[in-house]
């Protein structure tokens, strides 16, 4: 193959011969995916076997191994998850529609009782939300959810009040915009790398605490339950 | 071939950092028809089937519950400000990223129909947009491969291998697939079959406006008539 782009002599050439391989290889799985679903006439079977499909996708793009390649992979795997997320709500719609019947989202019974749950998590859930702001960033945003999160989970017995965090998963969103922001101001106006760097650093660490909200919500249903 | 030749008059470029947004009279012009249709369509309201019952003089009426009203509307906004960024990117990952959540979008908008034939096709269009996206984003990532980059301001000026042929030829085969044209349009076809016309309109529109671009994206990477 010409390939007419210039590889850095540090790249060793073996690793440039793997490409070809790698093409075939993906091109393989897609057709042995391809090959899967001709044969099987489960929708629920096809839907999973399209994600083999999707993995040779992966490859493809992985195949590159470039820093930009890299940067690719990421939306390729949303794409991926957003379609088999999409397709498999209608599956389970049509499903529900063929036999009259609803089900809840999560069917599952949430019945902890251990007096450390009533005692600890105020405690344990400031602390690790102080340690995740000390932090920033998405890992920051990890622990201090992981924080929000094990409150929620351990007060869920006694019962949160529900509407409180749809007004969370509100800021989730809007300290997502802040992080947008801190992108596009990275990209037009570069001199201001340091208030785009703690606008995106924040905004991602507020919007991925707050994303346990949207747990919250789902949870909601238990809530309702409990009380009952 | 030229990018003024393909797109009318060239306007300038946007730098954004890496990103470097190019402006032709022939993208804007479909720019501004995907906004103009899309706010078209947030206006609209929900047209209501009726249906002659057979044998009878009665009628049936079908009409779209409020709360599916909204989420419809919502996703044909989405899909149609989707349609305008595939139209006006000058990048070619963004522009499969942008058809893909088209395809996404297009199954979100008919989600919530009760109809179970429509459901049925709307599964067997999802599948077959999912395997497009094996086509689509290889040929994008193999023309990354080739050439080294995917702003097509730089691609115009590569000469063409026969590599970057095989990954068009793959890119045409991902779009056609994801957006549902003429071999897998059968699945697509049935999923218009419910009440709530005009959201399901931009589920055709954005297919059409995007072959039209993937058609010049192609001649930017292939340059058939020479440099």
């Amino acid at each position: 193959m010409t390939a007419s782009v210039l590889v850095p002599t540090v790249v060793s050439p073996e690793v440039v011969s793997l490409y070809i391989p790698a093409i075939f290889t993906g091109l393989l799985v897609g057709l042995i995916g391809l090959l899967a679903i001709s044969y099987q006439k489960n929708d629920l079977h096809a839907l999973i076997l399209t994600d083999i499909v999707s993995l040779g996708m992966l490859i493809l793009v992985a195949a590159v191994g470039t820093d930009l390649a890299e940067a690719l992979i990421l939306p390729g795997l949303v794409v991926e998850l957003a379609e088999i997320l999409a397709i498999s709500e209608i599956l389970m719609s049509r499903e529900m529609r063929k036999m009259d019947k609803t089900v809840e989202l999560i069917p599952l019974p949430l019945s902890f009782n251990m007096e450390i749950l009533d005692t600890a998590p105020t405690f344990l859930a400031i602390i690790l939300i102080i340690y995740g702001a000390f932090l920033s960033g998405f890992t920051g945003g990890a622990i201090a959810g992981g924080g929000i999160l094990f409150y929620v989970l351990s007060k869920m017995t006694r019962g949160v009040p529900s509407n409180t965090w749809e007004g969370v998963a509100g800021a989730s969103a809007i300290a997502w915009c802040l992080w947008i922001v801190g992108f596009l101001i990275f990209f037009v106006a570069p001199s201001y790398w340091l208030l785009a760097l703690f606008l995106a650093a924040f905004g991602i660490f507020i919007k991925v605490a707050f994303k346990v909200g949207l747990i919250g919500v789902i949870g909601r249903e238990e809530f309702k339950k409990d009380k009952e | 071939m030229d990018l003024s030749t393909l797109g009318g008059q060239f306007l300038g470029t946007i730098p954004l950092g890496d990103i470097v947004l190019y402006l032709t009279t022939f993208n804007l012009f479909m720019f501004g028809a995907a906004l103009v249709f899309t706010a078209i369509i947030a206006m609209s309201r929900t047209e209501s089937q009726v249906e002659a019952e057979f044998g009878t003089l009665n009628e049936r009426e079908k009409k779209v519950s409020k709360d599916e009203f909204k989420i419809r509307r919502f996703l044909s906004i989405v899909c149609g400000l989707a349609t305008a960024g595939a139209m006006i990117t000058g990048d070619l990952f963004n522009f499969t990223l942008f058809v893909c959540l088209i395809g996404i979008v297009n199954i979100g908008i008919v989600a919530a129909v009760k109809e179970v034939d429509v459901l049925d096709s709307a599964f067997q269009y999802g599948i077959i947009a999912m395997i497009a996206t094996l086509p689509l984003f290889g040929g994008a990532a193999s023309i990354l491969a080739t050439t080294g980059t995917i702003s097509l301001l730089e691609l115009v000026n590569i000469p063409t291998s026969a590599f970057m042929l095989f990954s068009s030829i793959l890119l045409f085969i991902g779009v056609a697939g994801e957006s549902g044209v003429a071999p897998f349009f059968a699945t697509k076809a049935e999923m218009f079959r419910t009440a709530g016309s005009p959201f399901l309109v931009i589920i055709h529109l954005s297919s059409l406006l995007v072959i039209v671009r993937i058609i010049e994206i192609l001649l930017i990477i292939n340059k058939p008539f020479g440099i």
